[in-house]
């Protein structure tokens, strides 16, 4: 390798990588077939170097990037010296440095002769991986192999020849062959359009030019978040995030960490946190520390780029057996949301005393509402997935937070969709989607509005919802002197105006015909001290009804 | 016969004439931005002048007059448009907000949300509702819609959008709002869903209606102001205004959609670039104009400007049918630095106009990578806009020998590093947006225009392994040279939803043949040529959320295998553009869109002047390629036709500098554009 090379070419080097994982992203969008992939985006791209450190990444899903090295490393663990031009590997087992089953990770490798220097990788959300129930989130799942079929590392493509068999026996465990197999040829076509990408980059400056601009990419982005991290003051800061529950009748599941900020480094102890769950909030390894790398980057400048380089200052320190890092067995499906986003908002809660203008307000928590039952349009079997629940951002030094963005973990990348295709495809009518009054957190900055979202079940035979979330009784966080925001609150209405409670994780709601779901969706937390707040601000506020006028 | 055409720019408006014989005169004047409409007559004023004569005579022998405008762009930039409000279904009035919960920028946790057009208070709900398949569900309460005409009167709200849930399908209560708006705020300008976009989606829907009524009364303004100068000195011709489609429309049609016209600007450069394509014969082109801040990138594919339909601008979502232009904002006045991290970077940030690059002399100091082809010897410190502005090459040097310091190396060293950086990111640009279209960019010519692009292009060819450039002579007005060469364009869309299986033939040619009249009677108004229409369709596989848009040209409608051909077409389409297709699926259909095309006569020919055998360089001087060397120095207004010039040599004009490199050869063509051949290094 290179000893040195000049900034000048680490930055074309540095454009070409960003290109290149943009455009497997562009591959991916293109190509793929679920709506979960094509319309709500819920996939991701990297590329890591040989020794699996992340050097590029498209800015997608946030809670997908920093787990990409994990899951490239035990591929590279487990192939060794076997590894090919022209292999495609797959895998999407948390325990062996997958995040959770539905994420189904395929990787390339990229050789400079006969030397393996880069793996390609894109990671997908596939709408279904097998397990007792569709889509894999299933609350009353107590073991992994109740959420879908898991998958260690595994080579799909012998030096390019497809291994039939393997894929056959992988999508015959899900409920709909054909979409997996389109979602998964989309994923490969994706990351082989980054190997040839990136062959050539290394065709146009040597190899070991490419290899030392990596370097010095990766030593920039150490430098930038160094800078910001020297900037605060040494010191331990404690944080913790409480979750309501674990849906097996324990409350108040929590995560604890101690961030110690020595010099540009720091140490994220997560040890305190609670014992594992019975039940699917349980995180894996990788996710965990995907949470930290997540809660860090958000924490430096956006600019920085997010790759193994920034993440050097940070050392992680966690224990098996806590619900940030379970046994091998459990269930982990709710993890790339909880308790992810508690590890991310622990962390920023904590460094919130060292750096309260970068720390933001909490994003609201998930809440997704499946229901299942007979379209009387077709005659035929529908599903349809609310998996948005369109809680507030939080508020931050910049502003107020941005209404019904999302959550921690996607940050505003998630699409949600139309209503009127909704009302067009599916027996369901839509009375309410509107911002939810008072919903946020108040603050210098208050949170983003959460939405009220009503709708009538209108289908002839009864039909069955399933829940999946948290935040029904925890709303989204206050940060800085700012104040928590309204918790969800998700009702279903029957048509003789009993109302039922929706807990965050049910299975086999029935649902009758004309009953309606009447969905409040949190806010997002606040920023600030509340008596710091303008009052152009609040009077602004009450004639935009984004706080009534009962409230302060 | 003269025909005129004249875009408005944010510093020049320029304006082309070709008369019969197919001279084509050019002229500028200094752009109005108060009230564009001075600097547009003063622009008549001067091409008058060039062409000996006076405006009024000049004005008497036009024919038409196109016109492309940045009125709408700028309202919505500066956000300076009319005070809006929005009539919506009641329980729906946030969906303009609401962004279909989308942040951009993702690890910007700090960005403060935007604000939206209309806020929140101006934003009604009707109690109302029609039901997907048009039924009434509910009629309009008129309680309530009083009620909030009422708080808009009393607001002084000078511009209504009206979006009601499912009006795409059964507009009539929007059309019922409007009625009750005009009696009770007489002069209000009122835009209906139903009218501007009538598709499915409400974000889509509302978003673009919202634009629609945000610029209105704004573009009607000036275009009613420019009318009546223009009678004024007795012109007595059309007016066109080329909309963001790139097709053109008579004034009242353009105030009418005003929303069309935010992309107006840089369509005529496309319009310009599709003209060229036909002159030049090639087919593939991708139009790169890289001005001081921004770059346009687009692509003409098999003859014709690629469309889209989810283009916006300044952060609000239009989604009505717009040229496909992806701007990228970097460009001349790009600063340079070396980041925290020891990595050169360039741009975002830029020097814009005011201070400018250093060499601008106008108290800027940040280097730029205008001040990188000072000192590179790309451009002429003496001879900058022909002559107009001399660069400071001084301060130049300057602001790069800070740069150099930081990065341990030499001046021309780090120049040449900040051009190389932007090359690649043009080039990058290019590729993303070629990749996206489903094509490789490699097969395409690259037209570069626009003021910086020349000293760039044939690096970024380079790069993307093109091997072709064309320069147009009329580069730095191709836009409004462009205008001249459109047809009148009316787009007609409707939502009809459905299995291609599902759905009888019957029910589709009904609906085409429904937007066939409308479009044929809005032609009618403006024109009396001959009309073609050119159908298509947005469609999907069942659980996919993007459609994809599918030409329907060709395919003879009263077949009994209507439905199977469209079908077919699908399937087609969808391998072409990601590579496969499921024939064994159901296509769904969701939109059908036709475009009434007015046909204009096309432009006549220019005259082909004097052949000389050899192009001489009027001077000579050093450039660096990697090294110094001396080159010798063309000047583009004087070549003729067959002309050869090869690099490295600098090939410059008043308006634009084009940079040829070792192994690089121009052909001059007939027209006068440089084709020039990549060389392989």
């Amino acid at each position: 390798m290179a000893d040195y090379v000049d900034p000048i070419t680490t930055s074309v080097v540095q454009h070409r990588l960003s290109a290149i994982v943009a455009e497997m992203g562009e591959a991916m969008l293109r190509t793929s077939y679920s709506q979960i992939l094509n319309s709500s985006r819920d996939f991701s791209t990297g590329i890591c170097d040989a020794r699996c450190r992340l050097a590029a990444q498209a800015e997608h899903i946030p809670i997908h990037v920093g787990a990409l090295s994990y899951a490239a490393e035990s591929v590279s663990k487990y192939f060794g010296d076997t590894v090919k031009a022209g292999d495609v590997y797959l895998l999407n087992d948390p325990y062996f440095g997958g995040s959770h089953l539905p994420d189904v990770t395929a990787f390339v490798p990229v050789f400079a002769g006969k030397k393996l220097v880069f793996w390609t990788i894109n990671r997908a959300h596939h709408s279904d991986i097998g397990g007792a129930t569709y889509g894999a989130y299933n609350p009353t799942a107590t073991s992994i192999f109740q959420e879908g079929v898991r998958i260690p590392p595994i080579k799909l493509y012998d030096e390019g020849v497809v291994r039939q068999d393997i894929l056959d026996m992988i999508a015959t465990n899900t409920r709909h062959p054909r979409d997996f197999k389109g979602d998964l040829a989309a994923q490969i076509g994706s990351v082989r359009v980054g190997e040839r990408r990136v062959i050539s980059l290394i065709e146009e400056f040597g190899v070991d030019i490419v290899l030392a601009s990596v370097e010095a990419i990766l030593d920039g982005a150490e430098q930038q978040a160094r800078d910001v991290i020297k900037s605060w003051p040494d010191g331990v800061y404690k944080g913790q995030a409480v979750l309501d529950d674990d849906g097996h009748g324990r409350e108040d599941v929590t995560i604890r960490v101690e961030v110690t900020v020595a010099g540009s480094d720091l140490i994220v102890d997560l040890t305190d946190s609670d014992a594992q769950s019975k039940g699917f909030l349980n995180s894996s390894y990788a996710n965990m520390r995907s949470a930290v790398t997540m809660a860090v980057s958000y924490l430096i400048d956006p600019e920085t780029p997010k790759n193994h380089g920034s993440q050097r200052p940070v050392t992680v320190k966690a224990k098996e057996g806590t619900i940030v890092w379970s046994k091998e067995g459990a269930p982990v499906t709710m993890c790339t949301s909880h308790c992810s986003n508690e590890i991310c908002e622990a962390i920023i809660v904590a460094l919130s005393a060292a750096c309260p203008e970068r720390a933001t307000g909490g994003w609201g928590r998930r809440f997704r509402v499946a229901i299942q039952g007979e379209n009387p349009k077709t005659g035929s079997e529908f599903i349809w997935h609310l998996f948005h629940a369109r809680p507030g951002a939080g508020g931050s030094s910049g502003g107020d937070g941005w209404h019904n963005s999302g959550e921690w973990h996607s940050a505003g990348g998630l699409k949600f969709g139309s209503v009127e295709l909704a009302e067009a495809r599916f027996p369901l009518h839509f009375e309410k989607h509107e911002f939810r009054s008072d919903s946020a957190g108040d603050g210098q900055f208050r949170g983003g509005a959460g939405v009220e979202l009503e709708f009538t079940v209108e289908t002839k035979n009864s039909a069955l919802a399933n829940t999946a979330g948290d935040g029904s009784r925890y709303g989204s966080r206050g940060m800085v002197g700012g104040k928590d925001s309204k918790p969800h609150y998700y009702v279903l209405r029957k048509s003789d105006g009993r109302e039922r409670i929706l807990k965050t994780k049910e299975i086999s709601i029935p649902v009758d015909p004309g009953d309606k779901f009447v969905i409040h969706s949190a806010g997002g937390g606040g920023w600030g001290d509340p008596k710091k707040r303008m009052q152009s601000a609040r009077q602004m506020d009450r004639k935009n009804q984004i706080v009534s006028s009962t409230e302060s | 016969m003269n025909r005129i055409g004249i875009d408005v720019g944010g510093t020049f408006t320029d304006i082309v004439a070709v008369a019969d014989d197919g001279v084509v005169t050019f002229s500028k004047a200094a752009s109005t931005p108060n009230d564009p409409s001075v600097g547009v007559m003063d622009a008549i004023d001067r091409l008058a002048e060039e062409l000996g004569t006076n405006t009024v005579e000049l004005l008497s022998k036009t024919e038409r007059i196109v016109h492309g405008t940045t009125v709408a762009t700028n309202a919505l930039l500066e956000r300076k448009g009319a005070k809006t409000g929005l009539l919506t279904t009641f329980g729906h009035r946030d969906v303009l907000e609401m962004r279909e919960g989308l942040k951009e920028d993702r690890y910007n946790m700090r960005l403060a949300a935007p604000d939206p057009l209309v806020p929140r208070h101006l934003r009604l709900g009707i109690q109302e509702r029609i039901r997907p398949d048009g039924t009434v569900h509910a009629n309009i309460d008129y309680a309530s819609l009083d009620q909030a005409i009422d708080y808009l009167k009393k607001e002084e709200v000078t511009s209504v959008a009206v979006c009601y849930l499912h009006a795409y399908k059964e507009p009539k209560h929007e059309i019922e709002t409007r009625e009750r708006l005009e009696q009770k705020i007489p002069g209000i300008s009122v835009s209906l869903s139903s009218e501007v976009f009538p598709e499915i989606k409400e974000y889509e829907r509302v978003s673009t209606t919202v634009v629609n009524a945000y610029v209105r009364p704004i573009v009607e303004n000036y275009l009613n102001r420019l009318e009546d100068r223009l009678r004024d000195v007795k012109y007595k011709g059309p007016v066109l205004i080329i909309l963001s489609h790139g097709g053109v429309a008579p004034i009242k049609e353009a105030i009418r959609l005003a929303a069309a016209t935010v992309l107006s600007g840089p369509a005529g450069g496309v319009a310009g670039s599709k003209y060229g394509s036909s002159l030049i014969g090639t087919q593939n082109l991708v139009p790169f104009d890289m001005g001081g801040t921004s770059t346009d990138i687009s692509m003409i594919v098999n003859g014709e400007p690629a469309l889209s339909s989810t283009r916006g601008i300044a952060g609000q979502r239009i989604a009505l049918q717009s040229l496909d232009i992806v701007s990228i904002a970097s460009g001349g006045g790009s600063i340079a630095r070396v980041d925290s991290g020891g990595i050169l970077r360039v741009g975002p940030e830029s020097a814009g106009a005011v201070p400018g690059p250093a060499c601008y002399g106008k108290g800027g100091t940040d280097v730029t990578v205008t001040d990188a082809s000072v000192i590179l010897g790309f451009l002429d410190p003496t001879n900058f806009l022909g002559g107009r502005e001399n660069l400071d090459k001084k301060a130049a040097q300057i602001a790069m020998d800070r740069l150099a310091t930081d990065l341990s190396v030499d001046r021309a060293e780090a120049a040449e590093g900040v051009h190389r950086v932007i090359n690649t990111h043009m080039a990058e640009g290019i590729r993303l947006v070629s990749v996206r279209r489903g094509v490789d960019p490699r097969r395409f010519a690259l037209l570069s225009f626009g003021g910086a692009a020349g000293i760039h292009i044939t690096d970024i060819a380079r790069q993307l392994e093109v091997e072709r450039v064309v320069v147009p002579r009329t580069a730095a007005v191709l836009s409004a040279w462009g205008m001249l060469a459109t047809d009148l364009r009316y787009e007609v869309s409707r939502t009809h939803i459905g299995d291609t299986s599902s759905l009888t033939a019957e029910s589709v040619r009904g609906v085409f043949e429904e937007m066939e009249v409308e479009g044929r009677e809005r032609l009618k108004q403006a024109f009396d040529g001959p009309v073609t229409v050119r159908r298509s369709a947005d469609m999907r596989y069942g659980e996919q959320i993007y459609e994809i848009d599918v030409l329907l040209d060709g395919i003879e409608f009263l077949s009994d295998g209507l439905m199977e051909n469209i079908s077919k077409r699908f399937h087609a389409r969808h391998e072409e553009l990601f590579t496969y297709s499921l024939p064994e699926q159901e296509a769904v259909l969701v939109n059908g869109r036709l475009a009434a095309i007015g046909s204009l006569p096309d432009l006549p020919g220019e005259p082909r002047t004097g052949i000389e055998s050899e192009a001489k360089p009027h001077t000579k001087r050093q450039i660096y390629l990697s090294s110094w060397c001396e080159a010798p120095v063309f000047d583009l207004e004087s070549l003729a036709p067959q002309q050869r010039i090869k690099g490295p040599a600098i090939i410059e004009s008043s308006t634009t500098t084009v940079v040829l490199r070792s192994n690089d050869e121009a052909v001059v063509t007939d027209n006068l554009w440089l084709n020039i051949e990549i060389g392989k290094n």
